[in-house]
């Protein structure tokens, strides 16, 4: 084979390009494969769950035999089979119910038939028989020493060292900062603010709903199909609690339609495979209906949070008391988590000497609180932003000009007594001022409206063990196309195609020659902890980039032997193997599966290139139990501000979002067009959040599980508008600089929403959704209206 | 909790050939049959357990259901089964009833409304249906077919509660008949949702008015109101305010606080009555206000 | 309780199914049909994922009885494109960035393909007012609107 000469001049570097999704062809034909859409022919059995009416019962007995006899029913599970605790930070829940029910809608039978319409008649013919408990449906009153108890076993629960249970009560974590001491200056402030905010359960509304299938081979093994974020989470969750090895459970992640955090970590995976056991070589499919997802997939938590904030005259913050009390609902396996990022946050991002903290989770008979985007963010910010504009208007500060002051910058002294890392919120907050035009106010569009605008900012980090990894596999064809794995799944954030990118560049080949190797399928895609925390594009980014560079490397080791030069010497661009020294130039095809002639003629060098790659942080240190200091809390923190320009309606309360402005350090665009749409759907779900989301519970029953009556943001409601700022201070250790953007645009929503709110007309509301009727009634007992 | 099955629970779909054959059908099976058209509210009912019908009578076919007609001495007749989209289409009706158009298409979305119809907006007698109001100020009424025969029921007779009806047993809605509108009319329904667009009313406020000599202030007016009673309300106060005395800022907002006093709102969880209150005085003003604009040109 | 043998042309194509009564098209082409681009999101009217094109108008399929299609013209997702040359609409999604998930995406080329056969060149507000009925939790609906805005400027 002989090498050609002249190299061709290099394609533009795909980094900071924004070509389109890979998988954009077959999503607008219609052709890409979600879980349901898979055909699983004649033998497939549908499953239905029974489950609790009541918020917290003791389950006195079940008989299922009437159900078992109905003709088609193939099986009938229940609690009894399945002793074993499940849990990601802590093992507080069994896959069916066994002594208690704790939520209305926790699962206590399970049915497997020939239809899902026998399935969901079976589920008449299942008798129960429950004793009802006192429960508890807020968190204040849950943690007080003589509140019935949700879970006396709390002290046996395998827990996560980095979460503290208080055993013998409803606290399932607390999370303290203990930083300098905000008693010795309260005295000397010049302003305080102290307010208390009430942030309801929302949920995350994925389009798709929930759904699995599993299948139970005779020998033993199981195969799930998920709509999942994390399938190798999955298997290790699903399989510890059933006593079978990780090898035993394969987990498939088909396309996903919309995750939000809801179909992360288990919640209804673990049904389909308990129940599939069972039924063993006939697979089993089980479908959330909407209303089930509303009932009984994650929630956000509620939450309610004490501030209390104080500054020097000059504006600079000096002390901040804040206390969360998070709803984490009849199991916090997940929350808990929550509860400590929204500990190690709690300052927000601003630097306050003195910060005293105590965040605390709460089991109480609502549903389960999961991760949702911006994981305690946002609910955190809701509150935290509204009184840090408050305090700079009572000392008579511009809250752009407070904000300026206050927040962190490269070196600041966190909350955790860790040091920020070079960050670029302060140029967030003069684009996003900018952008929005603050301090002029333009015209209402009629008299019977007020304009007003307002800003709030956030801060995030990776909320995951110190231990999160990622992995990846590159495998080159014949073409010399590449074939990528990955553990990651592609939630519509356009995560398959930045790793595209990643990988070309870093071997050297156009974008168009890699593929990703889809479905994710544990069976032979590489280790991902999970797609949550918006830590893919860092993580996998440089597990990615790890592999892709030991391919490159193999190449031109092999080509190096064969032409007898240095590998130094040699570079591959454009997919071609070129030497700096003697111009030749190769073609990478053929010679990444079959090698390369020896150059003494006796024999080949080389074979068919595998790089592979790995990334797991190594540098997060704990934080002290009594104290929450520590010398690296987290791996690094994404930092941004929105702005937002509101009308409000005197006739009926109607706000209206007229545009918005995001502006985010993060810290290299791989994708601009992806990070922009990151940027405008996270906008409009906090919008969605503001005014109109909220899951009505009364007694711990939702009375509002269906679309009719939980509206979230349609066409309509959309702004004109929402411009997107990047803001491109390096990560250290991020491929090319790149740190995560996926949850952080919905985090300040909220709060830029109300500081708008209050510009226009003078109130703020104690919790969201900010509905046409609370903002009316607020201004009526304003005496704005009548 | 309450949970809606994953599909439409087990019926029969029934398809007859005639009308007397379709009423006497859904006599025979009284409790177990029920006619639909569109069916986006059937549909939803029978999946959450509401309904518990086991024959679905399909009657949009029968003849005259889906047409539309007027003329200038009897008015409307708008067949039973006609979509929604053709009523917002109909030439007749963007002339002759505009309000009604208007009132359609703040229902649902586009591909919901080549489903759904008038005459089953009424039927389901909710009161917060977006084209009751517009019906009612027309003086509309129902051409019913039953096993005795045909007879025709006044709308202002036919909503007896939430989801209850004046229909008997075996009996069909096959058109809806609205007289000839008063000439120079101008219309206005104004409804409040959560979203800006589409969604279900929070309070719906439907206004008419036309020049009439005979009364003192020159005008009439009709006004109802959706979402604020059991039944879709007609409120006759406010409509009497406007014709008596002449028509200022200050008459109509005291029809606006009329209509506030004669409604009847609940706290539900889509809204406090508190606030549905409030709004029906700032709607009807604005309504009210519109359409007197509108008069004077 | 019955079965219906019905016959309908689906994507151009004559389809043939076994329905019972109960069953709606949408579940008629994903089940029976095997043409899965079509998706439910809520089995209630509310979502508008579930949109396709029954005789020349935009349908929640989810609320249509499969056996009142007998004899009907249906077009779904899997047949926009013509042999292999895709729709101007998909193109455009392609490029604005409205595909995320991709979950609401048939839906919405469905409700868009409608309107611009019915309204070849739709104001902004027509746009927002048409596709208000099909719900996206990813996009936020501006690269969507922009799609549709460029795909009807196009033709």
């Amino acid at each position: 084979m002989s090498a050609k000469k002249a190299s061709p001049a290099p394609l533009a570097s795909p980094i900071g390009a924004s070509p389109p999704r890979i998988d954009a062809h077959e999503k607008v034909t219609g052709a890409v494969q979600y879980t349901d859409d898979i055909p699983f022919g004649p033998r497939l059995l549908f499953a239905r769950i029974k489950r609790s009416p009541h918020p917290h019962a003791r389950i006195v007995k079940i008989d299922a035999s009437r159900a078992r006899a109905l003709p088609g029913v193939v099986a009938v599970v229940t609690g009894e089979d399945y002793p074993g605790y499940i849990g990601l930070y802590l093992q507080d829940r069994h896959i069916f119910c066994r002594d208690r029910v704790r939520y209305v809608g926790d699962p206590v039978a399970g049915v497997a038939a020939i239809s899902e319409t026998i399935a969901e008649n079976a589920l008449e013919l299942i008798d129960v028989k429950y004793e009802v408990l006192p429960a508890v449906f807020d968190p204040e009153q849950g943690a007080k020493a003589d509140a019935p108890l949700l879970h006396p076993k709390l002290e046996d629960y395998v827990v996560a060292p980095f979460i503290f249970p208080q055993n013998g009560t409803n606290i399932s974590n607390h999370f303290k900062i203990r930083k300098g001491d905000p008693s010795e200056v309260w005295g000397i402030c010049a302003a305080i603010v102290e307010r208390k905010y009430t942030i309801p359960h929302i949920q995350h509304v994925p389009i798709e709903p929930h759904v699995a299938v599993a299948l139970v081979e005779d020998s033993g093994k199981v195969t799930l199909w998920a709509s999942s974020q994390s399938p190798f989470a999955q298997r290790n969750l699903i399989a510890k609690t059933l006593g079978i090895s990780q090898s035993d459970l394969r987990v498939v992640a088909p396309a996903v339609g919309g995750g939000f955090g809801s179909k992360a970590g288990v919640s209804m995976e673990a049904l389909a495979v308990a129940i599939a056991l069972k039924t063993p070589g006939r697979p089993v499919k089980l479908r959330l209906t909407r209303e089930e997802e509303f009932h009984t997939a994650f929630v956000r938590q509620g939450l309610i949070a004490y501030f209390k904030m104080g500054c020097a005259a000059d504006g600079r913050l000096l002390a901040m008391e804040n206390r969360y009390l998070w709803d984490g609902g009849a199991y916090t396996e997940y929350g808990v988590n929550v509860t400590r990022a929204a500990g190690y946050s709690s300052s927000g991002p601003y630097e306050v000497p003195n910060v005293h903290a105590d965040s605390l989770c709460v089991y109480t008979n609502h549903p389960v609180g999961g991760p949702m985007r911006g994981f305690g963010m946002p609910e955190m910010h809701v509150g935290l932003e509204q009184c840090i504009d408050d305090l700079a208007l009572q000392i008579g500060m511009d809250p752009v000009e407070f904000r300026r002051l206050n927040c962190l910058k490269t070196g600041s002294t966190l909350v955790t007594g860790s040091k920020m890392h070079p960050i670029g919120l302060p140029e967030c907050i003069d684009q996003a001022a900018k952008a929005i035009g603050w301090g002029s106010k333009a015209a209402p569009s009629s008299p019977r409206k007020r304009r007003g605008k307002g800003i709030a900012l956030m801060w995030k980090a990776p909320a995951m063990p110190p231990n999160a990894g990622s992995s990846a596999w590159v495998r080159l064809n014949e073409d010399a196309t590449l074939t990528v794995g990955i553990g990651g799944q592609e939630l519509g954030q356009g995560t398959f195609t930045v790793m595209a990118q990643m990988a070309a560049a870093a071997l050297g080949v156009p974008m168009e020659w890699v593929r990703i190797a889809t479905p994710l399928d544990t069976e032979y895609s590489p280790y991902e902890w999970q797609t949550v925390a918006s830590r893919l594009t860092w993580s996998m980014g440089n597990a990615v980039v790890n592999a892709a560079r030991d391919a490159r490397g193999k190449i031109l080791k092999v080509v190096a032997e064969a032409w007898n030069e240095a590998p130094e010497d040699l570079d591959i661009v454009n997919g071609n193997v070129i030497s700096y020294k003697t111009e030749e130039s190769l073609p990478m095809k053929d010679l990444v599966v079959y090698g390369l002639p020896r150059p003494d003629g006796k024999g080949w060098t080389g074979g068919p290139i595998v790089g592979d790659g790995n990334f797991m942080p190594t540098y997060v240190t704990g934080l002290d139990k009594e104290t929450g200091q520590g010398e690296r809390a987290v791996v690094h923190y994404t930092t941004g501000a929105q702005a937002v320009e509101v009308e409000v309606d005197l006739d009926t309360g109607r706000v209206t979002v007229l545009r918005g402005v995001a502006a985010f350090d993060v810290g290299r665009a791989i994708n601009p067009g992806l990070v922009r749409g990151q940027m405008e759907g996270g906008f409009v779900q906090g919008l969605s959040t503001a005014l109109f989301e909220s899951l009505q519970l009364q007694e711990g029953v939702l009375q509002n599980p269906s679309f009719v009556d939980y509206r979230i943001a349609t066409t309509a409601d959309a702004p004109e508008q929402v411009e997107a700022i990047m803001v491109e201070v390096p990560q250290d250790d991020g491929p090319w600089g790149a740190r995560g953007i996926g949850e952080h645009p919905m985090v300040p929503t909220i709060p830029a929403i109300a500081n708008a709110i209050y510009d226009a007309v003078g109130i703020r509301l104690s919790s969201p959704p900010y509905s046409s009727e609370k903002v009316y009634l607020a201004m009526l007992e304003a005496g704005l209206v009548d | 909790m309450t949970n809606a099955r994953p599909g439409l629970p087990e019926f029969d779909y029934i398809r007859p050939t005639g009308l007397d054959e379709a009423c006497r059908y859904l006599k025979e099976h009284a409790g177990q049959a029920r006619p639909f058209m569109g069916g986006t509210d059937t549909f939803v009912r029978l999946r959450d357990g509401v309904w518990h019908d086991t024959y679905l009578v399909d009657v949009k076919h029968l003849p005259g259901m889906r047409t539309i007609e007027f003329d200038a001495a009897q008015g409307l007749r708008l067949g039973a089964a006609a979509s929604m989209n053709q009523v917002i289409e109909d030439p007749a009706i963007a002339r002759h009833y505009p309000l009604l158009a208007e009132a359609a298409r703040s229902v649902a979305s586009f591909p919901l409304r080549t489903r759904a119809t008038v005459v089953g907006n009424l039927c389901n007698a909710s009161p917060a249906g977006d084209t009751t109001g517009a019906c009612l100020v027309f003086d509309g009424l129902l051409e019913v077919h039953g096993t005795g025969g045909g007879r025709s029921i006044p709308l202002r007779q036919f909503f007896l509660g939430p989801g209850k009806t004046a229909l008997a047993s075996g009996e069909i809605v096959t058109a809806l008949r609205l007289p000839p509108p008063p000439a120079g009319a101008f219309g206005h329904y104004l409804k409040l949702g959560r979203n800006a667009l589409s969604d279900l009313a929070i309070v719906g406020v439907t206004a008419l008015g036309y020049p009439d000599p005979s009364a003192g202030s020159g005008f009439r007016f009709r006004i109802a109101l959706a979402s604020v009673a059991p039944v879709p309300l007609l409120v006759e106060a406010a409509a009497e305010l406007l014709c008596r005395e002449p028509i200022n800022e200050s008459t109509i907002r005291a029809a606006a606080d009329a209509a506030m006093a004669a409604c009847n709102p609940i706290d539900d969880v889509r809204g406090g009555a508190e606030y549905r209150r409030r709004m029906v005085r700032n709607l009807v003003r604005q309504a009210v206000t519109e359409v007197w604009q509108r008069l004077q040109c | 309780m019955a079965q219906h043998l019905i016959q309908m042309t689906v994507n151009g194509e004559p389809a043939v199914a076994a329905v019972p009564s109960q069953m709606t098209l949408m579940e008629c082409l994903r089940e029976r049909l095997g043409l899965t681009g079509t998706k439910c999101g809520c089995a209630a009217g509310e979502c508008g994922a579930c949109t396709v094109i029954l005789d020349g108008e935009p349908v929640n399929s989810c609320m249509v009885l499969a056996v009142e299609c007998e004899g009907a013209s249906v077009r779904t997702v899997e047949g926009l494109s013509r042999s292999g040359k895709l729709d101007p609409l998909q193109a455009a999604m392609i490029t604005t960035g409205g595909v995320q998930c991709g979950f609401c995406t048939p839906g919405v080329l469905m409700t868009a393909r409608a309107l611009l056969d019915r309204n070849p060149h739709p104001t902004d507000a027509e746009i927002r007012e048409a596709l208000v009925g099909n719900l996206c939790r990813c996009t936020g609906y501006l690269p969507i609107l922009e799609a549709v805005r460029s795909a009807a400027t196009a033709s």
